[in-house]
């Protein structure tokens, strides 16, 4: 059986070591675009802030292939795929065939669709290099710019601000992360990063990039604003990196769509990780959750089925957990019931004395979503009942009554 | 291989487990140093309060495959490969609490710790003792256990033991279950049993 992975990342390696784990002998090769040795991809904001050295970024050692017994095509990426019969071209010209394919590209940054958006000095963050490009010109930048309020936008963000650069954040909703927090927490996040000396900029976005010599100078917003910045980095989102399978053969939504074995709508081909389009726990239907858990946990379930080891994987669930200053927030599943949709009860809680604040959002007898602002030490335990989807035994309420992150006893707080 | 035994049904909600898990993994080693002890040493076994108030021991299962181990974004928690131990690098954790999120159990705290850079919060939880057992000595808190709340045996053992303890709750004492007069404590006794076997067995 010869078993071929697209990709290095996180899905990627979990699922190699899976194979090797059940199979010492069988042929076993990866095509990794990245000439890096496994790294850990969220990391590359703790780069940007200088917390991070690449060294300590990295996942598995330089010879982790080589010790797995694995043939490791680095640095050459797949540009097409056959189904029959089964290979795929990189390239450099390689073809390489499968019996058994994992597809686990990841994804890749989405781009700024605007004038200007090819200047220098303009980055997304989402590899190594890219972190590497902002971390140069950032030693010589006065001022940066951010454009986006997801994640890696809030990281890049506050990452930026960790170095000392006076940093503008420009979103188009009122508070950033605003796909995962409702207001109340959403604009608590808002003032903590502003606290922290970042500008945010609510309901604008950037119409052009201006740029003196090939370098960025300034962005301009949709309100005609100017705002100087010779650093300008850029967070809209993620698209999956699936451009070489063709969707005549291979089922393809937003991401390609996978099983509840991660495998496509063609046999023996798999994907996992943010390329695939998984079943999701919260809402139904398929979606994209774009997460390192989930990709590391379909990169396990994937090992073991291209292996024939039905495991099954019920589906994937959106979750956040971001520390920003002195504020923790942990959201997962639905925050806010989709407008028009009924059977949705929410209950927020204000604890002052402990400083935390909840939202529990249900859905009929089922917990569906949640957010969580400080006391995030026990979150696990919310995100299962949400995960298991299982009916509740408890009054709403009295699950606000759990300690999280408290078990009251002294020499635990 | 032996591992720690939950019996949240013999537990009296005392905290002698958590008080001496602070203190094993403190620098002195005593109660009373410990106390004075910066960073404070603190339990990585947590007794909770169930809906009646009962106690709940509650600590990592190490469980395999682990989902913290999946989750966790620098690759700072992995499993010994000779016990099977979970186990956080302090070094390379970096305080993300994505491990915090994918644990069903809730087992993680983050602070600093003795064991960690000084001035660093990170990710702890039970280490199983390691360092005693090399010695040939139980976990802290089996040894602190005076209800038997803790054992430390072989789990097939364990296993064994407890399905006669769910064989002895299902004896007919009358043709119908539950029994007309069966305590309340006694029916949730035995649902724990339950759902102790059905974890203990992976379901
Ligand atoms: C700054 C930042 C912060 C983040 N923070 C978090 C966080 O806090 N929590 C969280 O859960 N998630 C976070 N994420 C998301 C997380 O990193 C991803 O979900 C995860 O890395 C997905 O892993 P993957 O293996 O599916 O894909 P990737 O990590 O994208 O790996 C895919 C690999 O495949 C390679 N590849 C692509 N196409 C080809 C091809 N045609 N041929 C060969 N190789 C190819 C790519 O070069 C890449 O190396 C963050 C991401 C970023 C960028
Ligand atoms: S920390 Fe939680 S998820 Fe990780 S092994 Fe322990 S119990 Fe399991
Ligand atoms: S807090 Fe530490 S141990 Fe937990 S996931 Fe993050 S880095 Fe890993």
């Amino acid at each position: 059986m010869k078993h071929l992975v697209i990709g290095g990342g996180i899905a990627g390696i979990v699922a190699l070591e899976t194979i090797r784990r059940h199979d010492s002998r069988a042929a076993v090769t990866v095509v990794a675009a990245e000439d890096h040795p496994p790294y850990s991809r969220p990391m590359t904001s703790a780069l940007v802030a200088g917390t991070a050295s690449p060294a300590r970024m990295c996942l598995r050692p330089e010879t982790f292939f080589a010790d797995l017994g694995i043939t490791a095509v680095i640095g050459d990426r797949v540009v097409a795929l056959d189904i029959e019969p089964r290979a795929v071209h990189t390239a450099a010209g390689r073809r390489i065939s499968f019996d058994r394919l994992l597809i686990a590209a990841g994804a890749e940054a989405r781009l700024p669709d605007v004038p200007g958006a090819d200047l220098d000095g303009i980055f997304p963050l989402r590899t190594i290099a890219d972190a590497e490009g902002i971390v140069r010109v950032a030693a010589t930048a006065s001022r940066a710019v951010v454009v986006g309020g997801g994640l890696v936008g809030c990281k890049a963000a506050l990452a930026l601000r960790h170095r000392g650069l006076p940093v503008t954040m420009v979103i188009t909703s009122s508070w950033p992360l605003s796909q995962q927090l409702d207001d109340a927490a959403g604009m608590m996040l808002r003032a903590e990063m502003e606290e922290s000396g970042i500008t945010v900029l609510p309901g604008r976005s950037v119409a052009a990039f201006r740029g003196n010599g090939g370098r960025v100078t300034a962005a301009v917003l949709d309100d005609g604003r100017e705002l100087a910045a010779e650093l300008a980095v850029v967070g809209k989102g993620v698209v999956p990196a699936a451009d070489f399978v063709s969707r005549k053969h291979i089922r393809t939504g937003t991401g390609i769509r996978v099983s509840e074995y991660l495998e496509t709508s063609v046999p023996g081909i798999f994907a996992a990780g943010d390329v695939a389009e998984t079943f999701d726990l919260a809402g139904g239907g398929w979606r994209l959750n774009a997460i390192w858990p989930e990709a590391a946990e379909q990169g396990r379930a994937a090992g073991e089925n291209m292996l024939g080891r039905r495991t099954a994987y019920p589906g994937s669930l959106a979750r956040n957990v971001i520390r920003a200053g002195r504020l923790d927030l942990a959201t997962a599943g639905v925050t806010v019931p989709p407008k028009g949709e009924t059977g949705f009860t929410v209950v927020d809680h204000l604890d002052h004395r402990r400083g935390c604040r909840r939202r529990l959002v249900f859905h009929d007898d089922r917990l569906a979503g949640m957010v969580l602002v400080n006391r995030i030490a026990e979150a696990g335990r919310l995100m299962q009942l949400i995960r298991t989807r299982r009916p509740l035994t408890l009054p709403p309420d009295l699950l606000l009554e759990i300690s999280l992150g408290d078990c009251g006893w002294p020499i635990c707080i | 291989m032996k591992t720690v035994q939950v019996h949240p049904e013999r537990c009296v909600g005392c905290m002698q487990c958590m008080t001496a898990c602070a203190v094993v993994h403190s620098r002195a080693g005593t109660l009373f140093g410990a106390l004075a002890e910066v960073p404070r040493p603190r339990p990585r076994i947590h007794v909770g309060a169930g809906r009646w108030n009962e106690g709940f021991p509650n600590r990592c299962r190490h469980c395999d495959p682990a989902p913290c181990i999946l989750a966790c974004l620098p690759g700072a928690i992995f499993r010994d490969p000779a016990g099977g131990t979970v186990l956080i690098d302090p070094d390379r954790c970096i305080n993300c609490a994505s491990c915090a999120m994918a644990c069903p159990f809730g087992v993680l705290r983050f602070h600093p710790d003795l064991f960690a850079p000084a001035g660093k919060t990170v990710a702890v939880k039970c280490d199983n003792c390691l360092e005693r057992q090399q010695e040939g000595l139980e976990p802290a808190c089996v040894e602190a256990c005076k209800s038997g709340a803790l054992t430390f045996e072989e789990s097939d053992a364990a296993l064994r033991r407890q399905t006669n303890t769910v064989a002895a709750a299902l004896s007919p004492v009358d043709d119908s279950w539950p029994p007309a007069g069966i305590r309340h404590a006694e029916l949730l006794r035995f649902r724990r049993t339950l759902t102790e076997l059905r974890r203990v067995a992976g379901r």
